[in-house]
């Protein structure tokens, strides 16, 4: 319900602001731009008036009919939603005259309400308990039998409709019309037949489709992929970012033992509003799949033979410590760059990285000395609402803080070519699906056979990280604090909402001491995302105002390119 | 081949300069189809109608199933239409649509196998203080009625149908 407030963006303070009125609400003096409804001036000044159809993001409907209140001077009570607020205006939300109506209103609501609160996903965020408690009846006055309909409906791929449950606020009708612009519902009949539905012919489907679960005020419309998984009190709610677009729609995450359950959107009227693609919303799987890297690895010829005994050395790896790995990373880099210069190194980066671990990586590419680094950026299909062409959270961060080949220095198309013509002696490579991708099965082989060491940085197995020499194990955005960079330079917060596997670190932790081993000097103090940002922000100007205190929940947009000479010079240069 | 005849596609365009906007036909729309579809709107029409409209199909879909005077299944060629409101309970319309029932073997909401004969209870037609009554199609209201009067409706319904179309 919080979302429905407009405290994180008030609406009264973005120029546009018209002739402010005083109106008084329950003896409170407020003052409120003239012809905003009178239900969302209350909403953001604190005072609750229970409602169903009403929401700050769709046209009104004045359907549900329990934001009734009584305005002074009116010859009767008047839905709060769709009343404009008008100078002088004296409204009354708590007299006898609205408990009664709004009770009325539950009593009509609840008549056909079946009562399958226990098995229902929507309890414990449903309209309809926290109003029944709070403004309904303890006691049913029929005893008829209730109106049957369907349950457990697929009304499309990804949303379940349970008709009983229904009470025909219309909010999922008017973000088809409104918000998706794809009409799929509708509602059929007249009367007490009245129902929401799709035609046959085109199911509730479209990219969006999942935001209709969240704006039913009860459990009529449930996301299916959290259908029955977990009571919503038991999640620990975390703010985060979306990760699978350079959107970054503001999202919170479900966890329930130390696994995400859900994502849902956030409200942020800068970037999504209240809503957020299916695609992004159900992409979050592989931050607890199988597919997880949990375990530190080295391909070892050398250990291989006497381990195994059976010849087979070079294609057994060894899990091993982290420090181990570490330590075998750098003298793999060490030992080409002081026979063939930093020049032989390639390192790609990864736009999926956080802001603070990528600043970390920038340092250790200038440590190597190598100009050849660059990062690929997955793109994929777009649309001119949410769904930005590239696939990845933090391509313009990277950008920013110079993830780029240096002077003379090897693009990502050739320092894969590179790493397969022999060019290149070692390989870093940070997020491996992408490059895996590119190189292709033979390439990935041509590579391995060339190279000294293909050393890859990963959070998740990819057929790079199968034929790697040595293998860093990553962290998931979940899994860390940091800020993602979105495709308007908005920098926002991620936090930690799971803990990592064993003792794996953040990557930015990874670099750090990766960068002080290859140099032979002290160990770095221990990795921190937030003294990390602070660094960024005095080094790069584009950050210079932006830090874990100053980001909040809404973020903070990048410093323009042009006024401060930009993240261009900003970026540290590359030898 | 589409379900509406170009003639009748003809029909509903003449229609639109009466209107401010095309969707306003709507209503009219769906009147003239099912009066050239035995009383009913068939499966494509609602396609072919939006097409005209320049709308969504599923608004008209929707509208259908608004009002009780359209039909997207068959209905008998007399479909009997009892109101079933307050005045016309209080008056005796449930003993009024039982003996339809029987006599007809069907249930309301039906239609009989030899598709003459419908039956629907519908909201209230405004005329109460003749409760109870029914409508056949369009046709004037018949008031005032008793379960004993169902047999001679039906055979007087039954004396029309050689006359074609209605």
């Amino acid at each position: 319900m919080s979302d429905e407030t407009a405290a994180s963006a008030p609406s009264t303070m973005n120029g546009r602001f018209k002739k402010p009125v005083k109106v008084v609400i329950d003896g409170r003096e407020i003052t409120a731009e003239a012809g905003h409804p009178l239900l969302q001036v209350a909403l953001d000044n604190g005072i609750e008036i229970p409602h169903y159809c009403y929401h700050p993001k769709l046209s009104i409907d004045g359907s549900c009919r329990m934001c009734q209140v009584k305005i002074e001077k009116a010859p009767k009570l008047a839905i709060a939603c769709n009343t404009p607020v008008t100078d002088g205006m004296v409204v009354d939300t708590t007299c006898d005259e609205v408990a009664f109506a709004r009770k009325g209103v539950m009593e009509l609501l609840l008549i056909n309400h079946p009562l399958d609160c226990p098995i229902c996903d929507q309890a414990g965020e449903c309209y309809l308990q926290d109003y029944s408690f709070g403004y309904g009846s303890q006691e049913s006055r029929t005893s008829s039998p209730r109106r049957k309909g369907l349950k457990r409906h697929p009304i499309g791929e990804r949303v379940i409709f349970d008709q009983e449950r229904c009470i025909l606020c219309r909010r999922c009708v008017r973000f088809t019309k409104e918000i998706s612009k794809t009409d799929e519902l509708r509602v059929f009949g007249i009367g007490d037949k009245s129902r929401i539905g799709t035609t046959s012919e085109r199911p509730l489907n479209n990219d969006y489709s999942i935001n209709t679960a969240d704006i039913c005020p009860v459990g009529a419309l449930l996301s299916r992929d959290f259908h029955h998984k977990r009571r919503v009190w038991f999640l620990q709610e975390h703010e985060s970012v979306c990760p699978s677009c350079s959107n970054g729609c503001n999202v919170k995450l479900g966890i329930y033992n130390n696994e995400i359950q859900r994502m849902v959107p956030r409200r942020n009227d800068e970037v999504n509003d209240t809503w957020m693609c299916d695609h992004g919303r159900l992409n979050y799987h592989f931050a607890q799949d199988e597919t997880r890297v949990r375990t530190p690895l080295i391909r070892d010829d050398a250990h291989a033979a006497p381990a195994s005994g059976n010849g087979a050395g070079a294609d057994v790896k060894y899990a091993t410590t982290l420090d181990a790995a570490l330590e075998a990373a750098a003298e793999k880099l060490r030992g080409a760059v002081s026979v063939h210069g930093g020049g032989a190194i390639g390192v790609l980066g990864s736009p999926h990285l956080t802001n603070e671990d990528l600043f970390r990586l920038v340092q250790l590419v200038n440590a190597l000395g190598t100009p050849n680094f660059d990062m690929i950026v997955p793109v994929g299909p777009a649309d001119d609402f949410l769904i930005k062409p590239e696939k990845a959270a933090n391509a313009a961060g990277a950008r920013a803080l110079g993830v780029k080949p240096g002077d003379g220095g090897k693009d990502a198309q050739a320092i894969l070519e590179g790493a397969k013509s022999g060019e290149l002696r070692v390989l870093l490579i940070v997020g491996s699906a992408d490059a895996a991708r590119v190189l292709g099965e033979t390439g990935i082989k041509d590579a391995v056979a060339k190279l000294d060491a293909l050393i890859v940085v990963d959070a998740n197995r990819s057929p790079l990280t199968d034929a790697a020499t040595i293998v860093l194990p990553g962290l998931v955005w979940a899994e860390k604090d940091g800020s993602f960079t979105n495709h308007a330079g908005r920098v926002q917060r991620v936090r930690q909402a799971m803990e990592p596997h064993a003792d794996l670190q953040p990557e930015g932790a990874l670099f750090a001491r990766l960068a002080a081993l290859f140099a032979r000097g002290s160990a770095p103090a221990a990795y921190d995302a937030a003294a990390t940002l602070r660094e960024i922000a005095a080094g790069v100007p584009a950050f210079a105002s932006i830090g874990f205190d100053t980001l909040g929940s809404a973020g903070l947009a990048l410093q323009e390119p042009g006024a401060a000479g930009a993240a261009e010079a900003a970026a540290p240069a590359q030898a | 081949m589409g379900v509406l005849s170009e003639e009748l596609k003809q029909r509903i365009a003449d229609e639109f300069p009466k209107y401010p906007e095309k969707r306003a036909v709507l209503l009219t729309a769906l009147h003239f189809i099912q009066a050239e579809h035995d009383g009913w709107i068939p499966p494509g029409a609602s396609k072919e109608v939006a097409e005209l409209l320049e709308i969504h199909q599923i608004d008209v879909e929707e509208v259908i199933s608004f009002y009780s005077l359209f039909h997207d299944e068959p209905v008998g060629k007399f479909h009997i239409q009892v109101c079933a409101n307050l005045s016309c309970c209080l008056a005796g319309a449930r003993p009024l649509i039982r003996a339809f029932e029987e006599k007809l073997d069907i249930r309301s909401g039906e239609v009989t196998e030899d598709g003459v004969f419908s039956i629907a209870e519908v909201e209230c037609l405004g005329s109460c203080g003749t409760a109870p009554m029914l409508q056949v199609n369009n046709e004037p209201f018949l008031e005032n009625l008793k379960p004993d009067d169902v047999p001679g409706i039906l055979d007087k319904l039954r004396s029309r149908l050689g006359e074609g179309k209605r």
